[in-house]
């Protein structure tokens, strides 16, 4: 009884709280509509302007904010139903920077397909992007976190393919921004008209779906007791979700988030059920963007929006995670993954000490073999001396950010138990981009030296954070991974919001964020490779620790592992490992989560020889990278950190996918 | 002076035992290399031929004058060049600007590093782009080759103002598409805006853009401008080019009803004093054109 009648005073209270947030939504589409400028010239033509500004301009933006915040908010909240996953939405899943990218693709390498369909290229890109993800996390049961850390991972390497095409043909870049930045300026009811359109196809056919939507609560295998064609349902239902994201992406740009927001609002609200969640998200959506986007207009100055809608409502993103993350549970067990994919090597150091050798000759190809305007160069004598102080530093420095890169992921997946935990989502690399883009934002043209005390800072805000984040949590690694994936999410829409402005210095940011080795100076490379040795030199050291740890708290406890002081000990080792590489050579995805699953496939188990393994397959890929990206398009480079995603994130994706038969 | 270095010197004399007269005066220009674009058609409007210069197939579309001989080397990407193939094209002195300045002490061991910025805090880009031609021209031994380029784009200027000067007096705004909902406008402090004043004309955009372009804007604003020209500058994006003519708002505004738009060539809109001309005999040629020709 007393249940029912705190029911109905908080359902009166909820009431209360819908009517509040309309009736500001409300207020402010008004403020916004009255601060319209006032326009010069003779009074017919300004009553002709202002009434096509209202028609044409003000009206449609009022509209398309709505319905675009009510589509994401769909698309967030089927995104969360049919992959039982709280934190998912177009975002976290990959699905807007993979858009983007398909849409930077198209405009440099095919415009016409671009003038013929933006959202066909658009879905086109979303979809590759969660079926990556997908692909990625499928051995993990699409478990929560394997999911956005595999979306975190998908994003920041289609980051680093679209930096090095904007890199390569600089003359549409300011579009490319507008559209990371997304941006809800119209001109005309089009954009309106097409997400309003999406939207109602959208909502009729989640209305069909509704029925195996609400089953798909319950697990697999009861679902498909109760006649749930289970993969034809979730693949229709995904499709539908990045339809829905990607019209609007095509349409407004990225807005960050509001997919995210949307559902998890909506079940505050009291929304229980999948019915009332599915309904009302796209609600709560549509309130959150107008109110987002009239608070942008009413604060607009003479020279435009201060800053981007979708790059504002992006911002909330990370804190919005952050505060979730209880929410999220971790259902695998964290030792599914960890077992060699092929027999344990008996002599795993013997294994070791070959990939060394290999190090050494790629090592030697990239310091003789190259190119000049002619054809392939074998680099003798003189030239040899003469080119040695240009690829001596770079060679070194790409095998130490390489080891310290593989080194890291080795760590995290084995504190982790989560094989798609690479270093770069732990946001370290993301942090030091962001402190690179304040220097450039307060200074005009900064010195190295400024760059990097930036970049330091940045990476070492970042560190601090992510252990405040995870002391509140002893340390657990679930939860240290998501911390860092929010303060990824975090720093992406801050660079994004940075790239809208598009000052000329924002090349600096994009060249760092390529990564890039060939700025790298003799002595830096030194410092680098001493930084790597340092680094590396405790490892064998926690090897207990590395073993124990990832059984869990009990186990440990009871064989006198410090828990807490450990899992410290070694979070802090990965981060420092990415910081440095990541200080010399910019954020390199990838070849931190690569260098451990090639490991794994060489046969190592576990123990200080993986960690080694996965340092110097680490180092020999960077190498390789570098190398390639350094001769392929001779004399146009490729950033470094482009090409090991090219090259590694499919390699990565098959790796992924393998012994599916035999562990699945 | 570091541009006579020791190896300059060596081939100044060599060239001076081997050869008389005109081959030994064109041995004594040092071996230029340049990695900034604006720097890069300086040298070239100076007829100073570089031996290496940067993203040359970008530039041949983007800044398209003047012609870049195909003896000069491309070393690649301006923020990423290929130093190896600056190393091979043995430059005496490489020029750069504080774009790039990261990359300087690479540089550095290859050749002395001039570094001339045109855009900088402080503004007034022309000035500085008229400064930047001395500098190159003196750093090359041959500081008398600055002042013809200079009175040529005076010169160029003063006969585009004066063919300006039977226009009614009407603001412009110069302006780049970034999509079809958003632009850039060049303000006083850019290169254009201050090319503007020079021909005797109103920028109806009065805020400085930090001495280049503002923001992306969205497109509603130019509402606020209805008296002035619109001079639009490439790229435009394939989208605004198929969108624009079919939108409501844009036909609404009178620049665009009236056919008071102008689409210019392409251009740098970091350039030197090469870009200044340019810009100003294209922008004649432009206003001088009735009709407009742009996007109606």
């Amino acid at each position: 009884m007393a249940e029912m009648v705190l029911a109905t005073g908080g359902r009166r209270r909820v009431a209360w709280t819908w009517l509040g947030l309309c009736a500001l939504a409300g207020l402010l589409i008004l403020a916004a509509l009255l601060r319209r400028p006032d326009l010069p010239g003779d009074p017919e033509t300004v009553r002709r302007l202002q009434e096509a500004l209202l028609w044409h301009s003000a009206l449609p933006r009022i509209a398309t904010a709505l319905l675009a915040g009510a589509a994401l908010g769909l698309s967030g909240a089927l995104l969360q139903r049919v992959l039982r996953n709280p934190i998912a939405d177009p975002s976290t899943l990959g699905i807007a920077s993979g858009a983007q990218l398909a849409l930077t693709v198209c405009l440099v390498a095919a415009p016409g397909l671009l003038a013929w369909s933006r959202e066909g290229v658009a879905f086109a890109g979303g979809a590759a992007a969660v079926g990556l993800v997908i692909a990625m996390s499928w051995r993990r049961k699409l478990e929560p976190v394997s999911v956005v850390v595999a979306g975190m991972t998908i994003s920041l390497m289609a980051a680093a393919a679209s930096t090095a095409l904007i890199l390569a043909r600089g003359e549409y870049v300011l579009s490319v921004f507008i559209w990371g930045a997304g941006s809800l300026h119209q001109q005309s009811w089009d954009g309106a008209i097409v997400i309003g359109t999406r939207l109602a196809l959208g909502a009729l056919a989640a209305a069909a779906l509704m029925r195996p939507l609400t089953l798909l609560a319950v697990d697999d295998a009861s679902a498909r007791s109760l006649g749930v064609a289970l993969v034809a349902v979730r693949v229709l239902v995904i499709a539908l979700a990045v339809w829905l994201a990607a019209s609007v992406i095509a349409q407004v740009g990225i807005i960050g988030f509001v997919g995210l927001a949307a559902p998890a609002l909506a079940r505050i609200s009291g929304a229980r059920t999948p019915s009332q969640i599915l309904w009302r998200a796209p609600l709560v959506g549509a309130l959150l963007l107008s109110i987002a986007d009239s608070l942008i207009q009413v604060s607009a100055g003479s020279s435009g929006d201060l800053i981007p809608t979708g790059a504002a409502v992006g911002l909330l993103g990370g804190p919005l995670l952050l505060w979730l993350l209880p929410r999220v549970k971790t259902t695998t067990p964290p030792q599914a993954m960890l077992r060699a994919t092929t027999p344990r090597r008996a002599h795993p150091w013997r294994m070791v000490v070959m990939l060394l050798a290999g190090g050494l000759l790629i090592g030697l190809v990239t310091l003789t073999l190259g190119r000049n305007g002619q054809g392939w160069l074998l680099a003798q004598g003189d030239l040899f001396a003469d080119l040695l102080p240009f690829r001596a530093p770079r060679t070194l420095a790409a095998a130490a950010a390489g080891a310290l890169l593989g080194a890291a992921g080795a760590l995290m997946q084995r504190l982790t138990g989560n094989p798609l935990a690479g270093p770069e989502v732990l946001g370290v690399a993301a942090g030091a981009g962001v402190g690179i883009a304040v220097v450039i934002l307060l200074v005009d043209t900064p010195g190295t030296l400024l760059l990097m005390a930036g970049s330091a800072a940045g990476a070492l805000g970042a560190l601090v954070f992510i252990l405040l984040m995870g002391a509140r949590t002893g340390f657990g690694p679930e939860r240290m991974l998501l911390a860092g994936v929010a303060l990824g999410c975090l720093c992406l829409a801050i660079l994004s919001a940075v790239f809208a402005a598009g000052g000329w210095n924002t090349f600096l940011l994009l060249g760092w964020l390529a990564g890039s080795t060939d700025r790298v100076g003799g002595l830096e490379a030194l410092l680098l490779a001493g930084a790597t040795l340092l680094l590396l030199a405790p490892l064998p050291l926690l090897a207990r620790w590395l073993a124990i740890l990832p059984l869990g708290t009990p186990v440990s406890r009871a064989l006198g592992v410090p828990v807490v002081g450990g899992r410290l000990t070694l979070s802090l080792l990965a981060a420092l490992m990415t910081a440095i590489a990541a200080f010399f050579v910019g954020p390199l995805s990838l070849v931190g989560l690569l260098g451990p699953h090639i490991a794994r496939l060489l046969g190592f188990g576990g123990g200080v020889a993986f960690l080694f393994a996965s340092a110097v397959i680490g180092a020999d890929l960077l190498m390789l990278a570098d190398w390639l990206g350094r001769t392929i398009a001779f004399p146009y480079q490729i950033p470094v950190g482009f090409f090991a995603a090219l090259i590694g994130g499919p390699y990565l994706i098959f790796l992924l996918q393998r012994g599916d038969a035999r562990h699945g | 002076m570091s541009a006579l270095s020791r190896r300059t010197m060596l081939a100044f004399g060599l060239a001076a035992c081997a050869a008389p007269g005109t081959v030994a005066r064109a041995a004594a220009l040092p071996r230029v290399a340049v990695i900034d674009w604006a720097l890069l058609e300086t040298l070239l409007a100076m007829s100073i031929v570089p031996v290496a210069a940067a993203e040359l197939v970008l530039f041949r579309a983007v800044a398209v004058e003047p012609e870049v001989p195909a003896s000069v080397v491309d070393l690649g990407l301006r923020g990423m060049p290929n130093f190896e193939a600056l190393r091979m094209a043995r430059p005496d002195i490489i020029f750069n600007s504080a774009f790039y300045t990261q990359i300087d002490p690479k540089l550095r061991l290859i050749a002395p590093v001039e570094t001339l910025s045109i855009y900088a805090r402080g503004g007034r880009p022309f000035t500085r782009a008229e400064e930047a031609a001395h500098g190159l021209a003196t750093a090359v031994g041959r500081p008398e080759a600055a002042e013809p380029l200079i009175r040529q784009t005076l010169a160029t200027l003063e006969r585009c103002r004066a063919d300006l000067a039977a226009r009614p007096r009407r603001p412009v705004l110069v302006i780049n598409l970034g999509d079809p909902r958003h632009f850039r406008v060049f303000g006083p402090d850019s290169m254009f805006g201050e090319v503007l004043t020079r021909l005797g004309l109103d920028n109806a955009w009065t805020q400085n853009t930090s001495y280049s372009a503002s923001a992306p804007i969205g497109l509603e604003t130019l509402a606020r401008f209805p008296d002035a020209d619109l001079i639009i500058l490439p790229p435009v994006p394939p989208d605004a080019r198929r969108l624009l003519p079919g939108s409501a708002l844009w036909q609404a505004l009178p620049n665009v009803r009236d056919r008071r738009t102008y689409l210019l060539g392409s251009m740098n809109p970091f350039g030197g004093l090469p870009t200044a001309t340019r810009f100003a005999r294209l922008l004649t040629a432009a206003l001088l054109t009735p009709g407009g020709n742009a996007l109606g």
